[in-house]
């Protein structure tokens, strides 16, 4: 669908380019708090339930890593570079805090220095039990107890169990409602590209919820009418990590592979559950993140139920194959996609492998690799049906 | 009937010309700064060459390599990988393992038994193990592309070189030089850096016979030696020149599509 035809699908692919889009500097101007997420496992329900906005940290626009150089090894990835960097400019000086935890040695690196330089004025972390199970479900609810406590102390709130419950609810609406924007991409021909669909929900991370999701029924209204373009090569579901950049996405589409489902953090391993909204809201969100929700390799012991995962995506969604993507210095994703390789051969399925930077330069060869896969994907659909 | 294969590569641009499956006639040039004015250009040359004057004769044209999409006369672009696998397979129907090396990257290509590509790796932003690298090379030993390949068959005693990077193999080499080297020797140990850098690109994606090297360093008969004795196997020689590869595989397409359109 062109961004012409929907209001909403081009403030969320606006947003997704900037870091400050208006809606969050109109909730900042009114005088709205909001903390950064930095990176995954965090429930963001804490946060809206102590009245403030959590906003997923991001780098877009990041022109160099000049600044974040003194700080990281060589070892470290171009993400936390990028980061860095971001904060020592101030590009996320609009943040009225941080709160992380353990994700990774890169993330865990990028945490400590954003104490020690960019000083954020309140920064919170947590320990994440990396493992799924009983224990570690009540381990990571101790933890989620003291981020609200620490949350009630430092910004004078009042979490409260209601208060937890209502933001899990509405979290929970946003899902349904990014769920039924994936329905949408079983169809033949989909209204929405994988680029403008990684972009609605990328955006969902940086506007205010209620904005957010007022237009995300707009746009579930206005993809009804409309039916979406033929003549894409293949169908492609994308694997990786956070991957916050739709211009990825986008490389894939413009070379004819229509992205129509994905294993992404930013995308449907982020919706596809709900979290409990009976008992405890605090255990509920901790097994959310350790149990309930699809694993990221960082949860140990979740090789297959991750590769079943994918698999079940391209049935899904009908997909032709499967480009899986990893951040250079990334191990796990590096693991991730060895493990996902062997995999998707035993089960027949086409596999493309892509390594990127945070951010995506030098695409020449990147293009290459793209075309010459879903070529061969389309020659071997055209010798099948002959 | 009339169809072209334009390849427009890193280094050169490359034109083959074909009629009912068969080369009429084919062209190589250095590449200019724009795609279009090195396509136009290397497919004049070649049109020439046959003594074809009017460029409407030839009904399809597609374009393959870096300078793809920049093409405005072109009827369609197909990705060199896919464009090397075809021409490949037409100039030796058992190749299954396809080592390209060109001007900027080198790729490793597997085919099936029907000529399909089925698995490739190809390097990343890095120049190393490609004709960047080698022109660096020669340049630093005084002597042209074609004088490195016959030096380093002269060496008895290969240099070892262990970098591959062509900024910090430029600096190897140049303590060579000084500490008494055999430019032979050092032209051999730079080719067998390479053919090792190859070498993992093949085990990565598996070895299977027949084995052929295409784009312009395939010339460079040391490298082919030197892959040869890396692999343990017999490298299968093309019955054309192998930096013609891709755009024969790009002309093989150009007869396929054009046909297709007619009868469609």
């Amino acid at each position: 669908m062109s961004e012409s035809k929907s209001e909403a699908l081009r403030e969320f692919v606006e947003a997704a380019k900037t870091l400050v889009n208006p809606a969050l500097s109109d909730y900042k101007k009114k005088g709205g708090k909001v903390i950064g997420m930095m990176y995954h496992f965090i429930p963001e329900e804490i946060v809206t339930a102590a009245g403030m906005m959590p906003y997923r940290m991001r780098a877009t626009g990041s022109e160099g890593t000049e600044l974040s150089e003194g700080y990281f090894t060589q070892v470290n990835c171009s993400l936390v570079r990028h980061f860095f960097d971001s904060g020592m400019r101030g590009r996320l000086s609009f943040l009225d805090g941080v709160v992380s935890v353990n994700n990774c040695d890169h993330i865990r690196r990028l945490y400590d220095n954003w104490q020690w330089k960019v000083k954020t004025p309140y920064m919170h972390f947590m320990v994440f039990p990396k493992k799924t199970g009983k224990e570690q479900v009540e381990a990571y609810r101790e933890q989620l107890e003291g981020f609200r406590s620490s949350l009630e102390k430092s910004f004078g709130v009042k979490i409260t169990e209601e208060k937890l419950r209502e933001a899990i609810r509405l979290h929970n609406e946003t899902r349904r409602l990014q769920r039924e924007l994936y329905e949408l991409r079983k169809a033949d021909a989909p209204p929405l590209t994988g680029t403008q669909t990684l972009a609605a929900l990328v955006a969902g991370t940086c506007i205010p919820r209620d904005r957010y999701n007022a237009l995300l029924k707009q746009l579930l209204q206005d993809c009804r009418a409309e039916k979406g373009g033929n003549g894409w090569k293949a169908r492609i579901v994308v694997m990786g990590g956070e991957i916050d950049e739709p211009k990825f996405v986008e490389i894939i589409e413009n070379q004819g592979g229509l992205v129509v489902g994905d294993a992404l953090g930013y995308g449907s391993r982020a919706i596809v559950n709900d979290v409990d909204e009976t008992g405890d809201p605090l255990a509920a969100l901790a097994r959310y993140q350790l149990v309930d929700r699809p694993a990221d390799p960082r949860i140990f012991g979740t090789t297959f139920d991750r590769n079943d995962y994918v698999v079940q995506q391209v049935r899904d969604y009908k997909a032709d194959g499967v480009v899986s993507v990893r951040l250079i210095a990334c191990d796990l994703y590096g693991f991730e996609q060895v493990n996902l390789s062997k995999h998707l051969k035993k089960n027949g399925i086409p596999h493309l492998g892509l390594e990127i930077e945070y951010v995506i330069d030098a695409v020449g060869q990147m293009k290459t690799r793209v075309q010459a896969f879903l070529e061969s994907i389309a020659e071997a659909k055209h010798d099948n049906r002959n | 009937m009339l169809v072209a294969g334009v390849d427009l590569g890193s280094a050169t641009g490359k034109a083959v010309v074909m009629k009912n499956n068969r080369i009429v006639s084919a062209a190589v040039m250095p590449a200019t700064t724009h795609p279009e004015k090195t396509a136009r250009a290397v497919l004049k040359t070649a049109l020439e060459k046959a003594g074809i004057e009017l460029a409407e004769e030839v009904k399809y044209v597609v374009g393959t390599g870096y300078g793809r999409y920049n093409v405005s006369f072109v009827n369609e672009n197909i990705s060199e990988i896919t464009c090397h696998a075809k021409g490949a397979s037409w100039m030796h129907p058992g190749a299954r393992t396809i080592v390209d090396v060109g001007g900027q990257d080198c790729k490793v290509i597997s085919l099936d038994e029907g000529g399909r590509v089925v698995e490739f790796t190809m390097n990343d932003k890095c120049a190393a193990g490609t004709g960047k690298f080698f022109e660096a090379m020669a340049r630093t030993l005084h002597c042209s592309l074609e004088e490195f390949s016959e030096l380093s068959l002269k060496s008895t005693a290969p240099a070892n070189i262990t970098k591959q990077c062509s900024v910090f193999a430029e600096s190897e080499v140049v303590t060579l030089i000084n500490s008494g080297a055999e430019a032979a020797d050092i032209a051999a140990g730079l080719t067998d850096s390479i053919a090792r850098r190859l070498q993992a690109y093949v085990y990565k994606v598996g070895l299977l016979e027949d084995v052929v090297l295409t784009g312009g360093c395939a010339k460079n008969e040391g490298l082919v030696k030197a892959l040869e004795s890396k692999l343990n196997i017999k490298i299968a020689r093309l019955p054309h020149s192998p930096q013609l590869c891709g755009a024969l595989g790009a002309a093989l397409f150009a007869e396929e599509h054009f046909l297709k359109n007619v009868f469609a």
